[in-house]
């Protein structure tokens, strides 16, 4: 993959300190962490509205900083499109005023033409002439997209695109943007502190922690294999467990939890081989512990894999899906609170099997949806 | 209404259309400065700038004679290359009533420039705009309202102004005689007939100015 954009900034402030290093290719870098990890500050050193202290940023090989050589290119020079939090359109400019904006030094004719092609293409065609306050959340987020496009930016930045609008709307427009961010190709960079958000818009996916990357990766690599404990819990996965190592082989690897002893496959691209008896930290993802019916057999022997006891101590109902907190029979003290491990099951495996009134089932998880995090 | 009213009356609508038009190019780009830069001695020129709002304007007077007079501190330099002073001539009326004005103007707009969203200045960077540019179209525009309202206050003030004027400009029928000073003179020599009149037409005058204020304002939003 050929990087498009590399950045290396260092920037310290009286109250924190940003130092990250990542690269993205083509496509979408999202920057995905909790709120005042650096990831706004980030953007503003990338267009250049704020000066980072050292570093560099290169963008298709344009050097836009370089703390080395000097180089600092203002904002105005930088071809970067930024559309802003809540957007920022000018209030007092129409929406056609607010698309050519950035087309200023085009001839008028040329500068018509642009923005009526982008506001045709972004479905804006008929509202030239409203004003900003008349206009829907989605329109004036498709409004500052274009604005932003109509630069023909080499760089696109995305500051928390879709939290200025309610949650029913953010589902439509996350697919709309997606299209969009799709359809015009151009490098991009969003943040945003919603990891649904950021998976579906990503292709990379770089995670903040305190003005730190703490891993960045492609976004399926990253659903699967996080690369530590901090990354698993920012991306909010459940069932993140510790045990200790009991046996560590190149395709497996056997735990100790909770008197049990579980077997995970070990990650296949970075087998990782602790010692014995060295801590573990490890996450089962909720979906994918199998709950056992009282009223069939197992095809199998190995069917049942990690099999374990329990008894639900605690449910909530999600509409589509009951999560379900399970503590186990073993003897000792539940390793989340009061209990052992979260499990979800479809609304309909609820009914069926009257989990309400039935209370205490086995459960079994296969070896390879327990997921090893390297410490 | 004498002859000498009419002229005081037409002095006093130049000085104060004068002293606005100077006002808004002083005022506004020390307003947008002090509202958006942070530089070595905004505190002193907020300072300078809003001690006329409460010094008496006599004491105003004075130091803007201490200045301009004929021996002030830029005076007495101009006096010695050209023979002229700026101190009795209708200009020094003009200045008075600038200075008095200024800082009504430079609060107000200042006020409306502050809460401007920093963000749409960014915006404006971001696609090719200088800071020149930005403010003359984004940032003035958006804090229009307030700059009018400034340059009402700035013109109503000037168009009353009194003392400073009477310091700087002196009281000279026909010369530096604005309406404020005929009133004055009126009522000291008796002519309290002439003094009515004045009295009425600066009201009425007043009157028009915040009319056609208010309507600006409610057009601008």
């Amino acid at each position: 993959m050929s990087h498009r954009l590399s950045v290396e900034i260092t920037k310290r402030l009286p109250e924190f300190t940003l130092d990250v290093a990542w690269s993205a290719g083509d496509g979408v870098a999202v920057l995905f962490g909790p709120s005042g990890a650096g990831k706004t500050l980030t953007l503003q050193c990338l267009a250049g509205l704020i000066r980072p202290d050292t570093g560099r940023i290169v963008v298709d090989d344009r050097v836009l900083f370089d703390s080395a050589t000097g180089v600092d290119l203002r904002p105005q020079h930088r071809r970067v499109g930024y559309v802003f939090q809540g957007y920022a359109l000018f209030p007092h400019l129409t929406v056609g005023q607010n698309v050519a904006f950035g087309l200023r030094d085009r001839p008028r004719a040329e500068r018509l033409a642009r923005a009526a092609e982008v506001m045709e293409r972004l479905g804006l065609g008929g509202l030239e002439h409203r004003r900003p306050g008349e206009l829907s959340g989605g329109q004036r987020q498709r409004v500052a997209l274009g604005r932003a496009l109509a630069i023909d930016p080499a760089l696109l930045l995305l500051d928390e695109p879709l939290s200025a609008l309610d949650a029913p709307l953010r589902r439509s427009l996350r697919d709309e943007l997606r299209a969009i961010l799709r359809g015009w190709g151009t490098a991009a960079v969003l943040v945003t502190h919603d990891f649904t958000e950021a998976y579906q818009l990503a292709d990379r996916i770089v995670i903040y922690q305190g003005g730190r990357v703490i891993q960045s990766a492609p976004r399926a690599e990253l659903l699967w294999q996080p690369a530590s404990e901090a990354v698993a819990r920012i991306m909010g996965l459940r069932n993140v467990l510790h045990g200790r190592v009991v046996k560590a082989m190149p395709d497996r690897i056997q735990i100790s939890w909770r008197g049990l002893m579980l077997e995970a496959v070990n990650s296949p691209t970075r087998s990782y081989l602790p010692p014995p008896d060295s801590p573990i930290a490890f996450f089962i993802r909720p979906e994918y512990v199998r709950l056992i019916r009282k009223d069939r057999g197992a095809p199998d022997a190995a069917h049942h894999m990690n099999l374990m006891r329990g008894r639900i101590v605690g449910e909530s109902d999600f509409g589509t899906v009951w999560s379900l907190r399970l503590r186990l029979d073993a003897p000792g003290s539940p390793s989340q609170g009061d209990f052992d491990l979260e499990v979800e099951v479809p609304r309909l495996v609820y009914e069926i099997l009257e989990i309400e009134r039935d209370r205490h089932w086995e459960f079994s998880i296969h070896r390879g949806s327990i997921h090893v995090l390297p410490t | 209404m004498s002859a000498d009213s009419l002229g005081a009356l037409g002095l006093s609508i130049r000085v104060a259309v004068f002293a606005t038009l100077l006002n808004a190019l002083l005022g506004i780009p020390l307003a947008y400065l002090l509202a958006r830069r942070a530089f070595r001695g905004r505190a002193l020129v907020d300072l300078l700038v809003t001690l006329p709002l409460v010094l008496p304007p006599t004491v105003t007077g004075y130091y803007l004679i201490v200045l301009l007079g004929r021996r002030g501190w830029l005076g007495a330099p101009v006096y010695a290359w050209t023979g002229w002073s700026v101190a009795f001539t209708w200009y020094a009326a003009v200045i008075a009533a600038t200075v008095m004005a200024l800082p009504l103007l430079v609060r107000t707009a200042r006020a409306a420039i502050e809460p401007v969203d920093r963000e749409l200045e960014k915006a404006a960077f971001t696609l090719g705009r200088s800071e020149w540019r930005t403010a003359l179209e984004v940032t003035l525009p958006l804090a229009r309202n307030g700059i009018v309202a400034g340059m009402v206050l700035a013109f109503a003030r000037a168009l009353g102004e009194f003392g400073a004027t009477l310091m700087l400009a002196g009281n000279i029928p026909g010369k530096t005689t604005t309406v404020p000073l005929a009133i004055y003179t009126a009522v000291q020599t008796g002519e309290m007939g002439e003094a009515v009149l004045l009295v009425v037409a600066l009201t009425i005058l007043s009157c028009v100015v915040l009319m056609v204020a208010g309507r600006l304002g409610a057009r601008a939003t």
